[in-house]
This record gives C-alpha cells, sequence and structure tokens, in this order.
C-alpha cells in the first residue's frame, strides 16, 4: 500500500519576483485554488487510507504569501474538518520572505505552520538571481521578513542556492548568517531543471567545488559552537553514512504518491516534484489525474503512472548495478535525470555528484582523518594518502 | 587493519561525542595533509578503498556498536560500549527507525519543517524539494 508521506499543494502559481534560475514554466498566473478542489484533494488522501501519520502538507509553487491570511484560516480548517481525528499533521510554507510581516507571523504561531524563507546569503549573492520582474534585487524585503519572523520568535529554516559566485564564498555565507541570526540552514545547489540551465553545472569541477564549499562552511560551524542547529547537508550526510546497517534507506522521489503533489487546477503528479508543470508527451505531462475527476485509488492504474514507474525504476537499477554510493541516495532524483540525462532511465548526473557523492565522500574523508590521528602509523593508510599533488579529482560514481 | 576494525576504532571516537559532538568534532578534524588549505581542499574518498565497502563497513561497525548494548560483542572497544547510549539515546531522534516506511525513511529529506516541535525528535522533517527556489 502507498503511504502519502508529503503533500505539496500549488495555491497559485503566481509568483512576486521573478528569479533567474526559476524552473517555473507558470509563474504569471494569478489563478488561486479553489476550496472545492482543496476539498476533494485532502478527501481523496484522507479517505484513501493512505495517508501517513506525521504527513507534511507544504504550501509551494509559486509565493504561497500573495494570498491572504483568511485564505489559509479557512483552508487550514477544511482540512482538519476532513483529517482522521488520529491523523497528526504538519504545515508548512516555502516562501521568499518579502511579504511576511507581524500579521503572518502571528498566524504562524497560531498554527505553528513550518517556514522556510529562500535566501541566497548576503546581498551581493543574493541580488545575483533573486529579482523582481523589473530586474531589481530583492534582499532588503526578504530580509525585512526574517528580522520579523526572528522578532516575533517564529522559529524558520533558510534555503540558499549555491550559485557558482557563492560556491566559492563560504566564510561570506557563514558571516551572513550569524550577523542575522539565522541558525537552521539548507543549501541547494543552482541546478538545471525545467526550462533552466545551470551556470553552475556548466562549469569544470563544479563537483568539487561544492566539496570545498561545504567542508569550509563544516569548519566554520564547528568553530562557532551553537551558532548552528541545522546545516542539512551537514547533518544528512553524516547520518546517512554513520548509521547501522538495519537502516534501509528509502528514497521517496522514485515511490509512487510518497509524494503527492497538486496545481491549483487539481492536476496531481508523483515523484519529484517539480515535475507537476512541465511539459512531457511521452509520459502526459506526468499528471496521473485531477481531484476534480478522478479517485486517486484509479490513479495508481493509469498508463501513465506505469510508463514512468518501469522508466524511474530502470534507472533506479542502473545506479544500483554502478553506482558505489546507491546505499545513501537509493537511486536519485527522477527530475534531475530527465532534466541531465534526458530519460529517467539514466544514472549519473551532476546533481547527484554534487549533491550526494561530494558530500558522502567529505564525512568519509572526514572519518579517516580521524583514524589517522587515532592511528598514525597504520601502514595501510600511509600508503593510501593522498598527496596534494596526486589528488585526482573525482569524477563520480562508479568503481 | 580491517575495514571494519578501522571503523570501529573510528565510530567509537564519534560516539563519545555523542551525535550533535560528533558532527562537530568532524567539522573540526584538520585536513590530515598538513599543507591542504580548505580552500584547497579535493575529496580524497575515491583515492581509497571503494566507497560502497566504506559505507558498509561504517553500517557494520555502527551496528556492532548497537549490538554491544546488550550483548557482549567481543569486536567492540569497551569505549564505544560505553560511549554507545550517548550517541544512541542523544540526538539522532532517539532511535534509527528501521525499514522502508520507517522514520529512517524520512531522513533523506529532513528539513526542520517541523520547527516547534524539537524536530530532532520528530523524524517529520522534509526537504524542499523545489531546488532552484
Amino acid at each position: 500500500m502507498p503511504r502519502i508521506q508529503l503533500v505539496v499543494v500549488q495555491p497559485t502559481p503566481f509568483c512576486n519576483i521573478d528569479c533567474r534560475y526559476c524552473y517555473l514554466p507558470d509563474r504569471g498566473n494569478k489563478a488561486v485554488v479553489a476550496d472545492a478542489t482543496l476539498a476533494n484533494l485532502f478527501s481523496e488522501v484522507f479517505q484513501s487510507g493512505w495517508a501517513a501519520d506525521g504527513l507534511t502538507i507544504v504550501w509551494h509553487a509559486g509565493e504561497p504569501l500573495v494570498l491572504p491570511i483568511d485564505f489559509y484560516r479557512r483552508a487550514f480548517a477544511l482540512i482538519d474538518r476532513l483529517k482522521p481525528p488520529e491523523l497528526i499533521l504538519a504545515h508548512a510554507f516555502q516562501t521568499n520572505g518579502t511579504l511576511i510581516d507581524d500579521a503572518w507571523c502571528r498566524f504562524f504561531q497560531e498554527q505553528r505552520v513550518g517556514v522556510g524563507v529562500s535566501i541566497d546569503g548576503p546581498r551581493r549573492l543574493h541580488d545575483l538571481n533573486r529579482v523582481t520582474r523589473g530586474g531589481r534585487g530583492t534582499f532588503d524585503k526578504t530580509l525585512a521578513g526574517i528580522r520579523a519572523l526572528r522578532r516575533n520568535n517564529v522559529p524558520f529554516h533558510v534555503i540558499s542556492v549555491l550559485s557558482a559566485e557563492s560556491l566559492a564564498a563560504p566564510r561570506e555565507m557563514f558571516e551572513f548568517y550569524r550577523a542575522e541570526g539565522i541558525e537552521q540552514v539548507c543549501f541547494n545547489v543552482e541546478e538545471s531543471e525545467g526550462g533552466h540551465v545551470s551556470r553552475a553545472f556548466a562549469q569544470a569541477g563544479i563537483a568539487d567545488s561544492y566539496y570545498r564549499f561545504l567542508r569550509e562552511f563544516w569548519r566554520l560551524a564547528a568553530a562557532a559552537p551553537g551558532a548552528f542547529s541545522f546545516i542539512r547537508e551537514i547533518d544528512e550526510a553524516t547520518r546517512l553514512v554513520v548509521r547501522p546497517e538495519e537502516a534501509v534507506y528509502f528514497n521517496q522521489m522514485v515511490e509512487p504518491f510518497a509524494i503527492l503533489s497538486m496545481d491549483w487546477s487539481g492536476n496531481v503528479a508523483t515523484f519529484s516534484p517539480e515535475l507537476l508543470g512541465l511539459k512531457n508527451a511521452e509520459y502526459g505531462d506526468f499528471i496521473i489525474g485531477n481531484v476534480n475527476r478522478d479517485r486517486l485509488l484509479d490513479m495508481a492504474d493509469r498508463p501513465a503512472l506505469h510508463r514512468m514507474l518501469a522508466d524511474i525504476g530502470a534507472g533506479v537499477e542502473l545506479c544500483r548495478q554502478g553506482c558505489q554510493y546507491f546505499s545513501v541516495c537509493g537511486g536519485g532524483e527522477p527530475v534531475n535525470k530527465l532534466s541531465e540525462n534526458g530519460c529517467f532511465a539514466s544514472a549519473e548526473t551532476t546533481y547527484c555528484r554534487m549533491t550526494k557523492m561530494r558530500a558522502t565522500d567529505l564525512v568519509l574523508d572526514l572519518l579517516d582523518e580521524i583514524g589517522e590521528r587515532l592511528d598514525p602509523a597504520a601502514p595501510d593508510r600511509a600508503a593510501a594518502r593522498p598527496q596534494p599533488s596526486q589528488h585526482a579529482l573525482a569524477t563520480g560514481g562508479g568503481g | 587493519m580491517s575495514l571494519p576494525q578501522r571503523y570501529l576504532k573510528i565510530v567509537a571516537e564519534l560516539a563519545a561525542s555523542g551525535a550533535l559532538g560528533a558532527v562537530v568534532l568532524l567539522g573540526a578534524t584538520p585536513p590530515a595533509v598538513a599543507n591542504t588549505e580548505p580552500a584547497a581542499a579535493q575529496p580524497n574518498a575515491a583515492a581509497r578503498e571503494p566507497v560502497g565497502e566504506r559505507l558498509a563497513a561504517i553500517r557494520a561497525a555502527v551496528s556492532a556498536a548497537a549490538r554491544s548494548e546488550t550483548t557482549s560483542d567481543m569486536g567492540v572497544p569497551d569505549r564505544l560500549r560505553l560511549a554507545w547510549g550517548n550517541w544512541h539515546n542523544g540526538g539522532w531522534g532517539g532511535g534509527w527507525g528501521v525499514g522502508i516506511g520507517g522514520p529512517w525513511g524520512n531522513f533523506g529529506f529532513g528539513l526542520p519543517w517541523n520547527n516547534w516541535n524539537n524536530w530532532r525528535n520528530g523524524w517529520h522533517n522534509w526537504r524542499n524539494f523545489w531546488h532552484n527556489w
């Protein structure tokens, strides 16, 4: 039986800003999801019996705060009426932060909403890409939103998209977060998705730049105990590497219905949420149904879903057979395989070289360096220890 | 020294710090090659044993550590046996979670969405999937 762990709802495709790396194709559209569409979605989710306890509902894929607070009061109440009483769920917003004010903060507190703010670091780096439709930087407004969250004691994390420029500036990023009291940090890389072709991915050695960024950021954070409570890429990589055999890795991205994404009109997709909104004739634009017409249980039988599942499964199998990092990845992310390799039934991507392989390499290197301190004379490691001039740039999985 | 033995010693060192301390300990590790500046650091992992073998050896070491709480596993250093409770019950969310659909399954996509509820104990943590955002 499928287990729905995450529902991503697009309340509106509209975004009040126009980031240069955004892949969302319809972000000028001011349509708003209807109450009836929300009711249909959550009736189906809850009646299916597939909703996992701890279900998270993320309002995203357009700027969620362009809609009024009352829209969410109504939506949350509707969902609460429909849900089984024993089911625990949480709401979360991923926002550009530019519209956060004291009223939103009161709502976040009242509803205990999880808040993620997208900010790419200090002004110099943020305003490279995160701009208005007129091309002006959004740093001041985003930072004002973050300061409102702090002023109102609303816990939040930030997500920073790393560009080629910010990958070269780990200390500047670190100092910015510290100066602004930002304690929970997530790094995404500027990747090729949908219509966006990553400038960072085009650079030679980008995966190793990511390694160096992460290592230096980690070093700085370790030297400032208490400054950060969460650095996603570091915490994740450490826990994925240093875990017991019994802890099986589960890759939601390749499991049908583990993630359910719905656009404002009721169209539903699964696997990587970014697929919803992209065009693709072979897979019917990745849409497996519409909650205003279809039952969720029937969507499981849709030919488009089965074609995707077969091809994604073939891609996972290629990873399982050929990649040394499979145990910490579980077969990668379908949207990146499609965007970079042209098909789901493929393996390694630049995205996984950066975010999975190099992050894992970093943890392994640090573990081995601890091992060398504990046992400096071990002949097996002394022989294998690479010298700076001998470092071969790692090219990824295999071998 | 075999890979599992090597990693048992390393895991013992980490476990002594507790889960959160381990992350700090790793981050504070100076580069093994003295003249490697952080900005010039390159991944060494590919230059050693195959990554898959090393990852499996680490997991075996962690499992041995976990077993050592209730058994007298002769392969586990005393230091690790003593420290394990600190690690296991400390910051890793009150246990590892096992199997598909278990709490571990949520880990790979951890974002502290649930900021209000001491997320480290919750495992209801989701990453933001919308990468360029």
